[in-house]
């Protein structure tokens, strides 16, 4: 469309992370490993339980990451190809997941009562063949690596292309982007099942594994959109990104909010209205003292605010405002996890000290350090993407 | 909001940039009441005719919160003061097991009076309004200004949508 007011100059240069940024995120990774380390000797279940947290929250994001760009390619969109090294930068993350989740097979058992062989005859249902130590160290494992395969693919084919414009690379992800989508919804269900609601294992709830995607993929969008309000306003490109994938970004933001609410709802209200003891359990635990007030708080700002905030259209453009609600959501993503975790631990008292906040940093500060690495790397539009023309002018109406 | 029979000068056009330019470049002489014909919609086509924001949206809100309260009111007269029954030991009013209706009747309220604003808006449905021309639908596009806007004027308008492109200039008597 001949219109005029697309001559915006296109230009993008080299991304180079602030030194402040960079030496916080090190200095993050310190942090983490000396409280990790610290609390090994001194109090290993409180430092486990706060890594389980903050592992499961930039796993999340890694993930989320990679499954934005498998769903967009597989659906052959093109808004999004000058904001996909965004997303691809978080996927960078995954390597460090998989380490990561090694490293905590090591805390298993201080997290699940299914590690200690003791325990294990309390369960029935063929519980005990699922929890079995060695069986989840199995899945958890194979989940990673298969996620880093795919995220080799799929973000390898794209830097490829990056060389050669070649459109083989476009449509080979299309295949690799399925061939994720479907290991995913499988393995992340389990990923979910085995690490979170594994932790109270007489419980049951057949949606948690969705319960943990939509937190999952909210989140992500909260992130992705706080980096493209920075990269729409940052010296490294101009014309590429704009307000119009903004809009774009919080939309997926405000739609995941509202999946999230339906699907938190769902969970609650069949367990709630059939009351059986093994599915209440879950609830009790979190409607009680302390407890109940996160629980509120969960649906009052991870739901209402971001919905009623994130409704017009012009508060989907504004900076602030969206700046503002992507942080209440990540603030909340965090306090979802934590309050899948910490009931089972601390009954009626929810704390929150050294170990969550140093572990929090580490686990941040690697998840910078990978991202920025990889931005600095690479361009930071795919310059030769099939479909960048549809980006740049892209428009959205409403 | 095309009220029925008006009358004015319509341009007709063959191709999507043409119509556009011509939107842009007749509002800009000054006629505001513009309307732009189109068998598709055209993306910057809002930005040429200066379209204000519907105001639909606040409407679908207002009345989605209508249809909460609305929702909210009826499983109450209905579980508690018309008819109670113990179920499970529940409370009679027990607000997990409205939220699906509050739901529905949000979406119910908001859907409907969307559809109803627009078609109203619209001027629809509008029954025997002769066309301006047939292919408006189909392959062409047309440019209207009624004789109701300030310095309407049928040759200025005229020579106008025939530098612009035009194939053909209408006088219409009445749409």
């Amino acid at each position: 469309m001949g219109s005029s007011h697309h001559n915006i100059e296109l230009k993008i240069s080299k991304f180079q992370p602030a030194l402040a940024f960079k030496y916080s995120a090190y200095a993050g990774i310190l942090i983490g490993i000396i409280a990790a380390v610290f609390g090994l000797f001194n109090n290993p279940e409180r430092m486990w339980t706060a890594y389980l947290v903050a592992f499961f929250y930039f796993a999340s994001m890694g993930l989320g990451g990679l499954f934005f760009l498998s769903f967009s390619n597989a659906s052959k969109a093109g808004w999004h190809s000058s904001i996909k090294r965004l997303a691809e930068s978080f996927t960078q993350f995954l390597p460090y997941m998989v380490v990561t989740s090694i490293v905590m097979i090591l805390g298993y058992k201080y997290l699940y009562s299914w590690a200690d062989p003791t325990q294990i005859h309390r369960m029935t249902g063929g519980k005990e063949i699922y929890l079995n130590f060695w069986f989840v160290v199995a899945r958890v494992i194979i989940f990673g690596l298969g996620c880093l395969a795919f995220k080799h693919m799929i973000v390898g084919n794209s830097i490829k292309q990056d060389q050669n414009g070649d459109v083989k690379y476009t449509e080979k992800n299309v295949g690799n982007s399925i061939g994720f989508i479907a290991f995913f919804a499988l393995f992340f269900t389990m990923f979910s099942i085995d690490l979170l609601m594994s932790l109270l294992p007489s419980w049951y709830s057949t949606i948690y594994g969705i319960y943990m995607f939509a937190g999952m993929l909210q989140s992500t969008f909260a992130m992705l959109a706080l980096v493209v309000i920075f990269f729409k306003n940052s010296k490294f490109v101009s014309g590429y990104i704009t307000v119009e994938h903004q809009h774009d970004v919080a939309k997926f933001l405000k739609g995941f909010t509202v999946f999230w609410a339906y699907i938190a709802f769902s969970q609650f209200m069949l367990i709630w209205y059939a009351n059986i003891p093994e599915e209440t359990e879950f609830y009790l635990m979190r409607s009680h003292s302390g407890w109940i007030v996160v629980s509120i708080g969960l649906l009052i700002f991870r739901f209402i605010v971001p919905f009623l905030a994130l409704l017009p259209r012009e508060a989907k453009r504004n900076d602030m405002n969206l700046a503002a609600v992507a942080i209440l959501v990540l603030v909340m993503q965090y306090i979802d996890i934590y309050w899948q975790v910490y009931p089972n631990f601390n009954d009626g008292v929810p704390v929150f000290g050294f170990y969550e906040i140093a572990l929090f940093l580490g686990f941040f500060g690697l998840f910078a350090v990978a991202a920025t690495q990889f931005l600095s790397k690479n361009n930071i539009v795919a310059i030769k993407d099939p479909r960048l023309h549809e980006a740049i002018k892209h428009h959205v109406t409403y | 909001m095309a009220k029925k029979s008006i009358s004015g000068v319509a341009g007709i056009f063959l191709t999507e940039g043409k119509v556009v330019n011509a939107a842009r470049k007749v509002r800009e002489a000054g006629y505001s009441k513009l309307e732009a014909i189109s068998p598709y919609p055209i993306h910057a086509m809002e930005e040429a005719c200066a379209i204000k924001r519907s105001p639909i949206p606040y409407m679908t809100f207002l009345a989605g919160i209508v249809g909460m309260l609305v929702a909210l009111a009826l499983t109450y007269y209905t579980s508690v003061i018309d008819w109670p029954i113990n179920i499970g030991g529940k409370p009679l009013f027990s607000l997990p097991a409205f939220i699906p209706i509050i739901f529905e009747l949000t979406i119910l309220f908001a859907a409907l009076s969307s559809v109803g604003l627009f078609l109203y808006l619209c001027g629809m449905p509008a029954i025997g309004v002769p066309p301006i021309d047939k292919d408006l639908t189909c392959n062409k596009f047309a440019i209207f200004v009624p004789d109701t806007d300030k310095n309407y004027n049928f040759e200025t308008l005229d020579r106008m949508f025939k530098d612009l492109g035009a194939v053909e200039v209408k006088k219409v008597t009445e749409f």
